[in-house]
């Protein structure tokens, strides 16, 4: 029997653009590290109140620097992720407590969807790529990026950027993620009661006592130590605190279990 | 002949530790990748200024995350950095004005010391094992002189409104000239990202290269 697996936690938000980047990759390493990975649901905005702190897309400068970022972020990472129109809209006027508690009553109750719908609702907000195409397609970006758009069936959705706070998107981004109907409907009835609520909130508490200010964190449990890293950029520092491989964002291992 | 070098441009301040750790491992690459290291001593006092931005360690608990990650990276990187004692007061206080423009004046008269000195510097301020840079006693005099001169001053101020108008809000910032494409990446953790740009392989913050060098 060999090592027992290191425990890694992944607290994250739907409304972060990097916490996608971070969920990727950690989702593709997860079959390659001796790692368990634990996501946990959480509230960036809850998180920036705790801290202090702002969101960084306040500042112009760094909003337009996000945008470059994850422009170039997206080739590196093949991730379909793209800026929504109405951004500053989307992120921080609308917010994203009902998804997180959808997530957070589902890691209670069916925690296999979780991965899956998580990513499905990220599809939502920053891709215009159906979730059900690119995991087709291995989760990288190549299909996206020179094929030509069929008339009948459109790769990209002629759609602009899609909710994620209303009942029936949140429904949608359920049922796309492979959960029945009556499951999903199910999450959605459980997603304002006081189990579910507080979870969401002790979660966010706990990143706040790992030292968040921000998502997405990443902690690692390794011979008797904690690590917090934030960020989608420090999973080589990662892998160099687990005695693991860097293969880059996208390693080769992920294509060839396909 | 094989393809011309691509430009890079390395702005920093020996205030910012990340700037310390871009700063290495950009050295380490440029006798590896086929690139053009042109180091660009800035003031991060009057980026910040200039993009309404604040230093991060004035957040609580970013200051906390900054102390940790730093301890990490050092072990990472291979760079003997650490947070001053008295950090508050280095830092934000004391501020880096006259090392600036020294390190400015350098780039002026003696461009083939600017890396040996900004390393001592940042060792002074972010290390306690300061080397000597082996610079003579009249040289350093004569830049001494320098440093409060208008031409100076001015290249100073020019070198951090370039930054500010790549689109800095802090630093380091690496700007990569590619292929006709300008690129500004922020922090000490988009080199890998960099090298993607490049085309260039990444071989991590310590390339075996640079061993094989000593």
């Amino acid at each position: 029997m060999g090592p027992l697996p290191r425990s890694l936690e992944l607290f994250y938000d739907v409304l972060s653009p990097y916490s996608w980047l971070s969920f990727e990759v950690l989702c593709r390493y997860q079959n390659i590290w001796n790692i368990k990975l634990q996501l946990r649901p959480s509230l960036i905005a809850g998180i920036m109140k705790d801290s202090g702190n702002k969101p960084p897309a306040l500042l112009p400068r760094k909003a337009q620097y996000l945008r470059q970022d994850i422009k170039l972020l997206r080739q590196h990472f093949q991730i379909p992720i793209q800026f929504p129109k109405d951004f500053i809209s989307v992120i921080l006027e609308k917010g994203s407590m009902s998804a997180m508690r959808f997530l957070t009553a589902l890691s209670l109750e069916h925690p296999e969807m979780l991965e899956k719908v998580s990513r499905e609702l990220w599809m939502r907000v920053w891709s215009r790529v159906r979730a059900g195409l690119w995991e087709s397609s291995g989760r990288t970006l190549g299909d996206f990026l020179t094929l030509p758009r069929p008339p009948s069936r459109a790769i990209i959705l002629p759609s602009p950027d899609e909710d994620i706070t209303e009942p029936q998107s949140i429904l949608a981004a359920a049922e796309k993620a492979g959960m029945t109907i009556e499951q999903a409907q199910g999450i959605l009835e459980k997603i304002s009661t006081p189990k579910v609520r507080n979870q969401l909130k002790e979660t966010t508490e706990a990143a706040c006592r790992y030292g968040a200010f921000g998502l997405p964190i990443t902690v690692a449990h390794v011979d008797g130590q904690t690590h917090m890293l934030f960020g989608s950029d420090r999973m080589e520092l990662l892998a160099y605190l687990l005695g693991e491989k860097w293969m880059g964002p996208v390693p080769p291992a992920m294509n060839a279990r396909l």
